[in-house]
């Protein structure tokens, strides 16, 4: 198949997922008891109501009022949240704190690589020795370790008892770069430690199978050291299964960060929805599940076709 | 034609898999006896002559572990740390048994069904269960909560509310997660000669699904539920972090939720719950792990 | 003349979960700087692992014991290290399935290139020119181009010619040719044959070709060793092997190659019965149940290695044509 077909096929169900997992959450906003304004507004004054139900087309029956949803996330008004006195718009919110978010994440995902990569290649390199059985189980371990427990339990010791860094807070790079980086090493640990061992595991594994390789075998009668087969003729093939899950882990990690936000008061898009949905702010929160969907799709896809120029074993596949 | 010898172990996930001897891994008496006793404490943990969860006590506040009277020390509020635990174990087994039960059963049932019958029906059950997993767990499960836990202010959700609305809030979120699963499974076995051969001698379908595929199935789903239970126990920790999951202290999340604002004066209030749901979470995955590797096995025997 | 190899009482074990699994039995080999050399056998007799085994190019499972002698020199107990040294620039493997031996994530250039610059440190510039030179000399149009394509892009013929190209670009005094042939169609086979006795000519390289198909190695090698069941059974040179044969074995699998004679419609003969379990250890004649000649002697005691004359071994109590 071309590579644009490909593409287009792709967009076309980014577009049907997004919008039929958008109108289920409508649904389920739609049924809710009693008034949806009402419950955004909550016991405000009887105009402002009226106002709100006006503005979200209310009236028109759910699907009047997903049209009018729709139609304004296409044409980027993302909706608003509504405050006791007025509102704001959610495209502001989300342009505040969505780099925050990525920005943690990125810190996350570079830190989990630098330390998966050495790892996994050298416990492949050498299955089933002692250290590997050492660093396996213990990654074992980690990965089912809940990141929020983890998190807390860092912050009771490291900033609670031992006071080497600040239990919460949000400091921009640009402000003080030393503060913001002393503040990001817990969230980012917390973070970090499970993606390191879903990471070292899947590239062990992948590892293991690539050494069995024929031209792996070939590769060392050339007398070539064992060093530069590892990451010349084992890592690239072996490092496609690695991207490719460390993408899909963007959307997966922008739910998890909801918690550890939360937990360290960073003022990121998990943040925001947890405080969307605390105050029952409902076009919000549906606009930003929206995005969150959007952006996991979006990864997702453009992984497969990133891999596909890296990685010739896919398009072999496909002739 | 290669003569190249290979090795038995080439089929391994998790740190069981170097071990394939007769002898099973210690890793799996401790997690075995961690889950067995955390399950029998939730089951008959409130025979036990403890204080109620539930009740302060004035005179100890924020009591270290050792206190006598109180084992593992009190709250801030005055309540009882082990009997919290105790009735945190019954509370967290419920939710999660009970989601993945519900969801495991409705997952397999929707997901065998779609496998075998395949058409329109297939691709229906294939992209819904695909727009599901499009949003990533917590945040489903928040979406979920957050409506369908509205109550109106002058009627305050009462504890079993709560309860039902979380197993069935996280029972939605684990429907397309373990019928995926159970779908890929009964897809390869609907496939096989057995059934084909069944269905040519006119065996009813339902008859041949329960007889001839559902016993195939079900050891992957039981594998993957072992997996699952844990997930739910992290999400509901989570969601209680986020303050929408087991109001006032019930659950472990709970307890952790209503911890976290005194770690400066009382750390055993959140790293006991902490390390409880660590431990379970652990365990349960090591025996979903274990189990899986054994059913690797067997599949590699035929 | 000085041999280039001399392999004496090499054996090679794995450990398998079934317990040890005897692959190759005390072989003794020799082969002279030039000469070129047979293995024959079915699979599962060994052929591959012997000639992997003196490569040392063997999984960790594996046990080897015996004297490996690479120019004089005892290569058996050296570190890896020291062994690497000589992989590519003395001894080069040429691989049996050119479709899984090529990294399929690299392309041509760069796989053909990376020994020229590991193991004779030229530069990026030279290794490009001699492995345009290569490449012409396997005979691949369009060299330039080739070294941008990917493996997927090939066909099977090409990627051998590629691999045979990768094992001479250093100029090994040895090749190691593990089944070159057997993944290629029949028209494409001689051609690929005749290109290795064409570059081991220019160079003088000595060649064990490993195979399944007397047919393949009869124009092509000065000697053969037929192995079965792990053991070296008959060791001849080529001409003398096909006047004189000894081994009922040999015979029969002279006989399972298909000839332009056979009359369309026959059945091709085939070797009945199964190559004994390698994890047992057999009291007799490993071929004893298979063979159309056997007595109790075969099966009670097993045949040592008997000599008959002009370099022509055998392992049979009762040979054709009778013991000299």
């Amino acid at each position: 198949m071309d590579f644009l077909q490909i593409l287009a096929k792709r967009l076309v169900g980014l577009v049907v997922i997004v919008t039929i997992a958008t109108f289920l959450l409508s649904l389920l906003t739609w049924l809710l008891p009693g008034d949806a304004a009402e419950v955004i507004a909550g016991g405000a004054a009887p105009q402002v109501i009226e106002s709100i139900r006006q503005d979200l087309a209310l009236d028109e029956g759910v699907f009047g009022y997903y049209w009018n949803w729709y139609t304004g996330l296409l044409t980027g008004d993302l909706g608003r949240y509504y405050l006791a006195g007025g509102y704001r718009e959610v495209s502001e919110v989300v342009g505040q704190t969505l780099p925050v978010s990525l920005q943690m994440l990125i810190y996350a995902q570079i830190v989990s690589l630098t330390l998966a990569v050495p790892l996994g290649l050298v416990s492949a390199y050498k299955e089933n020795s002692r250290f590997d059985r050492i660093v396996s189980s213990t990654l074992f371990t980690m990965v089912s370790f809940p990141s929020f427990a983890l998190a807390l339990i860092m912050s009771l010791v490291f900033a609670v008892q031992l006071e080497w860094v600040d239990p919460i807070g949000y400091v921009a790079p640009s402000e003080n770069l030393l503060e913001h980086l002393k503040l990001m090493i817990l969230p980012v640990i917390s973070i970090s430690v499970g993606l390191t061992s879903s990471y070292t595991r899947l590239l062990r594994n992948d590892v293991i199978q690539t050494l069995k390789e024929d031209y792996v075998t070939m590769a060392a009668s050339k007398g070539i050291s064992d060093r530069r087969i590892l990451f010349r003729h084992v890592f690239r093939p072996s490092s496609t299964t690695l991207l490719t899950s460390a993408a899909l882990n963007m959307g997966g990690l922008i739910g998890g960060t909801i918690v550890i936000e939360t937990i360290f008061v960073i003022p990121g898009i998990g943040y925001e929805i947890f405080y969307a949905i605390g105050s029952r702010q409902l076009i919000a929160m549906q606009t930003l599940i929206a995005l969150i969907a959007t952006f996991y799709v979006f990864f997702n896809t453009t992984v497969d076709l990133i891999t596909q120029v890296v990685d010739p074993r896919t398009r072999e596949r496909r002739v | 034609m290669s003569e190249t010898i290979s090795t038995a172990d080439s089929a391994d996930t998790g740190p069981l898999a170097p071990a394939a001897k007769r002898k099973r891994p210690v890793g799996f008496y401790l997690a075995g006896s961690w889950l067995g006793s955390i399950v029998l404490l939730g089951l008959f943990g409130a025979l036990l002559p403890l204080r109620q969860w539930d009740l302060a006590s004035y005179d100890y506040l924020g009591a270290l572990p050792g206190t006598p009277g109180h084992p593992l020390g009190t709250t801030q509020d005055g309540y009882d740390m082990l009997s919290g635990l105790i009735n945190g174990a019954r509370i967290s087994i419920f939710v999660s048994f009970f989601a993945v039960l519900f969801g495991g059963g409705i997952g397999a049932l929707i997901g065998i069904t779609s496998a075998y019958f395949r058409g329109k029906y297939d691709l229906i059950v294939v992209s819904i269960f695909n727009i599901m997993l499009s949003i990533p767990n917590l945040v489903l499960s928040l979406a979920l909560l957050s409506t369908l836990a509205y109550s109106s202010p002058d009627k305050p959700a009462t504890l079993q509310r709560r309860l039902i609305i979380l197993i069935l809030s996280l029972t939605i979120v684990i429907i397309p997660i373990l019928g995926r699963i159970a779908r890929a499974s009964a897809l390869q076995w609907s496939s096989r000669d057995f059934v084909v051969a069944s269905k040519s001698m006119g065996t009813r379908n339902f008859t041949i699904i329960r007889r001839h595929i559902l016993p195939n199935v079900a050891p992957a789903i039981l594998a993957i539920g072992f997996l699952a239970i844990g997930s739910v126990i992290i999400v509901e920790g989570s969601l209680s972090i986020l303050g929408i999951g087991v109001p006032g202290g019930a659950s472990w999340g709970s307890m952790l939720a209503n911890g976290r604002g005194n770690i400066a004066f009382s750390p055993h209030e959140v790293y006991m719950p902490a390390i409880c749901i660590a431990l379970t979470v652990i365990s349960s995955n090591w025996f979903g792990d274990y189990v899986r590797s054994r059913l690797d096995l067997r599949e590699a025997k035929i | 003349m000085t041999n280039l190899l001399e392999i004496e009482d090499l054996s090679v074990g794995f450990r398998t979960p079934r317990g040890n699994l005897q692959a190759v039995r005390n072989a003794t080999l020799t082969l002279a700087p030039g000469e070129s050399i047979g293995i024959v056998g079915e699979s599962g007799s060994g052929k591959t692992v012997l000639s992997r085994a003196v490569m040392g190019l063997l999984p960790s499972t594996a046990t080897r014991t015996g004297s490996i002698v690479y120019q004089g020199r005892e290569i058996s107990d050296l570190p890896r290290d020291e062994v690497r040294d000589l992989w590519g620039t003395g001894m080069a493997m040429i691989f049996q399935d050119p479709m899984t031996a090529l990294n399929p994530t690299r392309r041509i250039g760069s796989q053909l290139s990376e020994s020229l610059v590991v193991r004779l440190k030229m530069d990026k510039g030279a290794a490009r020119q001699k492995s345009v030179e290569l490449l012409r000399r396997v005979r691949i149009p369009d060299p330039e181009g080739m070294l941008r394509k990917f493996p997927y892009q090939l066909s099977g013929g090409m990627r051998q010619r590629i691999m045979i190209a990768i094992a001479v670009s250093c100029g090994p005094e040895l090749l190691f040719a593990d089944e070159p042939t057997t993944a290629l169609d029949v028209t494409v086979q001689a051609q690929v044959l005749e290109l290795l006795d064409e570059l081991r000519a220019e160079n003088n390289t000595a060649m064990v070709l490993v195979t399944h198909d007397l047919g393949v190695v009869a124009g092509h090698t000065d000697k053969i060793a037929v192995m079965y069941a792990g053991d070296v059974v008959e060791y001849a040179p080529t001409k003398r092997l096909y006047a004189s044969m000894k081994m009922p074995y040999t015979e029969a699998l002279l006989n399972s190659i298909p000839r332009l004679e056979t009359p369309t419609g026959s059945r091709l003969p085939v070797i009945e019965g199964r190559l004994p379990d390698p994890t047992k250890e057999v009291a007799g004649c490993a071929f004893a149940d298979r063979c159309p000649y056997v007595s109790e002697k075969c099966r009670a005691e097993k045949p040592p290695l008997m000599d008959a004359g002009d370099g022509h071994l055998y392992r049979c109590w009762f040979p054709i044509g009778g013991v000299n």
